[in-house]
């Protein structure tokens, strides 16, 4: 299934920063799945392993956006499935929250998904990954200040903690 | 921080993608970093031993694994870090292998800066990991199973076989649960006692399994490994002693639908379900007292003697209505029978005719000959004044404790107003006389014509050497009102009417009465001036119809003697002229609101009034106290009206001295209260003289219960019994008896009408039939705590009630059963012995109709969703055993879809097709029963799609399974989840089968869902085994990867609470409410997290910060 012409297809450039919050149970595995079969996949997708979609917060999503991400997708077991059985709806409702979001500030709401898949399902990890990839790739890379925008900007010193709140007490002002 | 960074080739997995050396530069440059390694495998022991190295030399306190995907080789590091003393949540992951040279092998230099980044981004993590607390959980060596059936028996069994003490807790009498109600088991035909038999006995005699049958768990609090149990023990009243002879049984005069058989048979209160019981002692189903017992001021076991009349036992009736009342017979007549307003049938058709049963047992059971007189134990005789029912009882109740007690009464007569109030055609005199007779007999002394401050004194009875004295003289003096023209020749007082005649004095009253008041007594009055030659009574009172004071009783025979009553008339002047009387006047009134005392003050019309002409006029407005007693009774005072007394120990002013009945009511005037009084005025003399002055008198509520109709058995309708009068007219000129008693026929119908809806009558029968003297009434439910490290639940399922399936007509129609109810009639230790015989006449049914998917597959709101798993083997079962059985019998089984997955599930199908077994795919639309009891199915072939119309003797429908309910009441005690059906809820239908989402507590058998016997012990061993492994190490540690609040920034919201699937969160109360997680039952999904408004809520190692260092690298 490998193969050259099969790796990218006309996707992302190099530049291009998706960050991918895969859940332990089910995208994580498939994920690793996928790759220990050594089926190819764009580079610019980034794994972060989260015990489960429903600790991925809206303030993940934004902030990751704002920092540097072209592109966020959350990938989750299937509906119905999730291992604390009701993680995978809840993040179903934030990525809509934060779709519903970007468009109201003018960003195109594809740069935020949500995909499901059971932990035997590696073609649909690769299938959403190679989507979110294309989908990026058509678009432009998203625009921010000099400063980076976001909470780096905000906190100066790029490390230190989060101001606790701050950002979803916005976003809730915006829903 | 002091981190190390620790690359891994991965033997060439890795490095031969990505360029480890740049790598590890960039690395070494990171903010932080100490210390960068690269090694061929860092998951070997050179792995291990850099790590080591590096922590001890350079003083690392976190580092990053770049490696493989952290599932695979995560939990190894973190041992490594745990080991080396970093804690828990030292080690990141950069997952370059899955997550970088294995997917872009293509094309290196993309994957060598990606490589970077994830590098990058893991050091950016460790900046804001920090250890996570972990608490050490102590584990207890013992199990609480709840539920003792199959599986709960294969639970605790497996459990106590590794030395675990087991609590096994069964809510029914005898552990056996379903299976021991089941004739044969599937597939193999063999008897489903013969297989069950051996595990209860080897559960009875294992001695590390606790068996608290009859019990239930209430709560369950605590952390897993420790969890604080409270087990409440309902009373056996069937102590140790019991040997199981089943004489009580014998006894037992009440017949309860047997619950054990499905209804389809009776059983008596006293029981055992099974002969093979365990515990293996009877145990009496009595939910406490019932209503009529209740109600009665003398607590008088109405429902005993009822049962036991139904029975005809009238000896032991008239031994059961006598225990606490001397005078059954009397209140057989003239009682006001509170009994029979609180009987539960009342609340569904009539009420019990309890006053008229009890007077049946008074007149025909009582025995022939008197007592014999009772020993005297106490040396201190007791004077008692007044010789009424309240006296009279004091008097026989006193004689029972053992004392010498002497009455003294100022009338002729003894008796009271059962004897002089009461005429003698309510109460005839030799009925009276014969209860008077039986309580001399036992030896106290009566001595009439002694009146109180004339005859004797109270001061003259303590020097005559009384100890103390129990004051019941009664109200023996009519009341008057504040009107002209009362001292007018042929105004007469009731009360003395009634006395004058009673003492034989022939009183004459006028052709033309009129009776003031409207009353028993001026009923009585009205009535007694009819048969003194009357020929018109009137009644006049204050209140209207809807309140009239009389009994029911009296205003119908009142009503059938032709007295003529007035309402709403307030009595203003007795008319008349030259001192004769001539009539009342009246004014029209209505009746205010209640004072607080409850009576309703009479408010006049303005200028209506009304004229009642008579020539005669008799008084019946009340009665007041004689207060001739008090000369030498210094301290026994009289205030309004009555003689003071505490009213907890009825003594008056004065030391030693008692007062009770009407002269001391502190409640109505009635001849059962006064003798409630009497047993109390007893107990108080007793309690005084033993030095117990201070135990109140009055009856502890805690045995009354009230029974709401909803759990009531089924049971038709059926009208009272009348008792017959004599002729209304007629009896006017005559002192005979107007009510004439049952026929014994009538009376054993009527007693048969009873519910017993508090199961055990309380007649006490068995007490005396018990050779072991194993029967104990005082028994209480008491609690027992329990520590225990785990719980196991397999509280199992319930038949679905097929009652809720209307056109099948489950419990109407007599021969549509259930296959639980076939179960029974099938089982050789049945009610039938085995013997198929169908319930309408027991008949052996020839052709049966059996229905699958009762409740079962239904999509309508009547049904459940699922498939019960059982049913088709169940009815194949069943089927197979008529068959062999009953060659002749021509049974069709109507199906959904036959499914018969198992093994040996589909070759038992095949043989019992093979043995003439007709199955029909199809569904029923309606069954309708024939005059004969036979039943027409109305079928449609859903092969076919025909429809048709058979005739069957006998329907069984299998009804599915459902979580029982002491399923749901155990789901909502141990706080976990049911799901459709009121099964409970497993952590994962499929990977955690057996456990639930309270850590500790695991399940099994039909309490998760409907399976088959050898399931169900299967996954109860399953339940047994995660118990097991769970305890073994004797502590445990909780989980790192948890939820914790931050209270410093914690509003109180409450949003995790409602999020977490676990309900591992609780909000605390008051102003600084702020949540807390339980890490015992938090399982680490970070929804909460999520959802905290204020990011105070944040999970461990994947803390916003933590997550956010990554992902925006």
């Amino acid at each position: 299934m490998a193969g050259a012409a099969s790796t990218t297809g006309p996707g992302a450039t190099a530049d291009r920063k998706i960050v991918a919050f895969c859940c332990r149970e089910c995208a994580y595995a498939a994920a690793d799945a996928s790759a220990n079969a050594r089926t190819p996949l764009p580079p610019t997708v980034r794994l972060v392993l989260m015990p489960c979609t429903g600790r991925v917060s809206p303030l993940h999503l934004l902030s990751a956006l704002a920092e540097g991400a072209d592109g966020v997708m959350v990938a989750g077991c299937l509906l119905g499935q999730c291992h604390y059985r009701e993680g995978n709806f809840h993040a179903v409702d934030r990525v809509a929250f934060v779709q519903r979001l970007l468009r109201s500030v003018g960003v195109e709401p594809e740069r935020c998904r949500m995909f499901t898949m059971s932990a035997g399902e590696p073609p649909k990890f690769v299938a959403a990954v190679r989507e979110m990839d294309r989908v990026i790739g058509g678009l432009p890379p998203l625009p921010r200040s000099e400063d980076g925008g976001g909470r780096k900007a905000a906190s100066a010193g790029g490390a230190s903690s989060l101001a606790a709140g701050e950002p979803l007490v916005a976003a809730r002002g915006a829903a | 921080m002091r981190a190390g960074v620790f690359l891994c080739e991965c033997g060439g997995n890795i490095s031969g993608v990505v360029d480890l050396g740049p790598l590890a530069e960039h690395a070494r440059s990171l903010d932080g970093v100490v210390a960068v390694s690269i090694n061929q495998f860092m998951c070997g022991t050179e792995g291990r031993a850099l790590i080591e190295k590096a922590v001890e030399e350079r003083g690392l306190d976190h580092f990053v694994i770049a490696s493989c995907s952290p599932r695979f080789q995560g939990p190894t590091f973190e041992r490594i870090a745990r080991e080396l003393r970093l804690g828990e949540n030292a080690v990141a992951f950069g997952n370059i292998r899955e997550g970088c040279s294995y997917v872009h092998a293509q094309e290196p230099e993309r994957a060598q800066v990606k490589a970077r980044k994830i590098v990058e981004g893991a050091v950016a993590r460790l900046h804001h990991m920090s250890d996570l607390p972990r608490q050490r959980t102590f584990l207890s060596r013992s199990v609480l199973v709840v539920g003792g059936g199959i599986a709960g028996m294969s639970a605790a069994e497996e459990l106590a076989a590794t030395g675990i003490e087991v609590h096994l807790v069964e809510r029914q009498q005898s552990i056996g649960g379903y299976m021991a109600r089941l004739s044969k088991t599937f597939p193999t035909e063999d008897c489903a006692m013969c297989s069950l038999a051996p595990r209860l006995t080897g559960t009875a005699i294992n001695s590390r399994i606790h068996l608290h049958a009859l019990s239930d768990v209430t709560a369950i609090t605590g952390p897993p490994g420790e969890f604080s149990v409270t087990v409440r023990h309902r009373p056996r009243y069937v102590n140790e002693k019991c040997v199981g002879c089943g004489e009580c049984a014998a006894v037992c005069p009440v017949t309860y639908p047997n619950d054990f058989d499905f209804g389809v048979s009776e059983r008596t209160a006293v029981h055992r379900p099974f002969a093979n019981a365990v515990p293996a002692t009877f145990a009496i189903d009595r939910k406490g007292w019932s209503p009529c017992k209740t109600a009665c001021p003398v607590h008088t076991s109405a429902h005993g003697y009822v049962a036991l009349v139904a029975k005809g036992r009238y000896e032991e009736a008239w031994r059961v209505a006598s225990e606490p009342n001397p005078f059954p017979s009397v209140c057989g007549r003239i009682c006001t029978h509170v009994c029979e307003t609180e009987c539960t049938r009342g609340n569904v058709d009539d009420p019990i005719a309890i006053a008229g049963i009890k007077r049946f047992v008074a007149d025909h059971g009582a025995p022939a000959e008197l007592p014999a007189p009772l020993p005297v134990f106490y040396d201190e005789p007791i004077a008692i004044v007044g010789g009424g029912p309240a006296g009279l009882t004091a008097a026989r109740e006193l004689a029972q404790f053992g004392y010498k007690a002497t009455v003294f009464e100022a009338l002729p007569v003894a008796g009271g107003m059962l004897r002089v109030g009461i005429p003698e055609y309510r109460l005839p005199r030799d009925v009276l006389q014969g209860e008077v007779d039986r309580i001399t007999a036992l030896g106290v002394e009566l001595k009439t014509g002694q009146r109180c401050g004339t005859d004797f004194t109270v001061d003259s009875l303590f020097a005559d050497g009384y100890k103390a004295v129990f004051m019941a003289t009664g109200l023996h003096q009519s009341k008057d009102l504040p009107i002209p023209g009362l001292d007018q020749e042929g105004v007469l007082r009731a009360v003395e009417l009634l006395r004058a005649q009673a003492l034989g004095e022939q009183p004459s009253t006028g052709k033309r009465v009129v009776v003031v008041g409207g009353g028993d007594v001026a009923y009585d009055a009205g009535r007694t001036a009819f048969r003194c030659g009357a020929d018109e009574v009137t009644l006049a009172c204050i209140e209207d119809e809807r309140t009239a004071p009389a009994s029911s009783e009296e205003i119908e025979e009142g009503k059938q003697e032709q007295v003529h009553v007035e309402y709403s008339l307030l009595p203003v002047e007795i008319l008349g002229s030259g001192g004769i009387a001539s009539g009342v006047k009246f004014q029209r009134c209505t009746l205010g609101a209640p004072n607080e005392r409850g009576w309703r003050p009479p408010l006049p019309v303005e200028g209506e009034y009304v004229e009642l002409s008579g020539d005669t006029v008799i008084f019946a407005v009340g009665q007041a106290i004689v207060a001739d007693f008090t000369a030498g009774a210094e301290g026994v005072v009289v205030e309004r009206g009555q003689i003071g007394v505490d009213p907890d120990t009825m003594m008056t002013g004065r030391r030693g001295v008692f007062a009770g009945g009407d002269a001391a009511a502190m409640g109505p005037w009635t001849a059962i209260e006064a003798i409630a009084a009497g047993r109390r005025g007893a107990r108080a003399v007793h309690n005084f003289l033993r030095g117990e002055l201070l135990v109140p008198v009055w009856d502890s509520e805690a045995d009354k219960v009230k029974i709401p109709h909803t759990e009531l058995e089924p049971f038709e309708p059926q009208a009272r019994r009348i008792m017959k009068t004599l002729d209304g007219v007629a009896r006017r000129t005559t002192w005979e008896e107007v009510r004439l008693g049952f026929s014994e026929e009538d009376v054993r119908e009527e007693a048969a009408r009873c519910l017993d809806c508090a199961v055990c009558s309380d007649c006490k029968s068995c007490v005396t039939a018990c050779p072991a003297d194993a029967i104990d009434f005082d028994q209480k439910a008491w609690d027992e705590e329990i520590t225990v490290g785990a719980v196991i639940l397999a509280t199992g399922h319930q038949e679905f009630d097929a009652m809720r399936k209307l056109p099948l007509g489950y419990s109407r129609f007599r021969n549509v059963l259930t296959q639980s109810q076939l179960a029974r009639l099938l089982s050789a230790s049945g009610p039938t012995a085995g013997e198929l015989k169908r319930p309408s006449d027991g008949e052996v049914p020839r052709r049966i109709f059996m229905l699958q998917c009762v409740g079962s597959r239904d999509c309508t709101s009547s049904g459940n969703e699922h498939c019960s798993a059982i049913c088709c083997l169940f009815a194949t079962l069943h089927s197979s055993l008529i068959k062999q059985h009953y060659p002749d019998a021509e049974i069709t089984i109507g199906y959904t879809d036959m499914r018969t997955p198992g093994k040996a599930h589909e070759e038992y199908y095949r043989l019992v097709q093979e043995r003439g077994v007709r199955y029909v795919r199809g569904r029923v639309g309606e069954i309708l029963e024939e005059q004969d009891g036979s039943l027409t199915v109305r079928l449609e072939n859903t092969m076919t799609g025909s429809k048709s119309e058979e005739a069957y003797d006998l329907v069984v429908l299998s009804a599915g399974l459902e979580g029982s309910k002491g399923t749901q009441d155990i789901a909502r005690v141990a706080g976990v989840q049911t799901a459709a059906a009121g099964f409970i809820r497993e952590l994962h239908p499929k990977l955690a089968p057996v456990d639930t989402q309270r850590t500790g507590m695991f399940l099994c058998g039909t309490a998760q869902g409907p399976k088959n016997i050898p399931d169900s012990i299967a996954q109860a061993k399953a339940a047994a085994a995660r118990a097991i492994s769970m305890l073994s190490t004797g502590f445990a540690m909780t989980p790192a990867q948890v939820a914790a609040s931050d209270v410093s920034v914690c509003i109180g919201c409450g949003v995790c609470e409602a999020s977490c699937p676990q309900t591992a969160i609780v909000l605390t109360l008051g102003a600084d409410a702020h949540s807390v997680v339980d890490p015992n039952i938090c399982r680490g999904c970070g929804i909460c997290a999520a959802e905290c408004p204020t990011g105070a809520i944040q999970l461990g190692g994947f803390s916003d910060d933590e997550v956010l260092a990554e992902a925006t690298v």
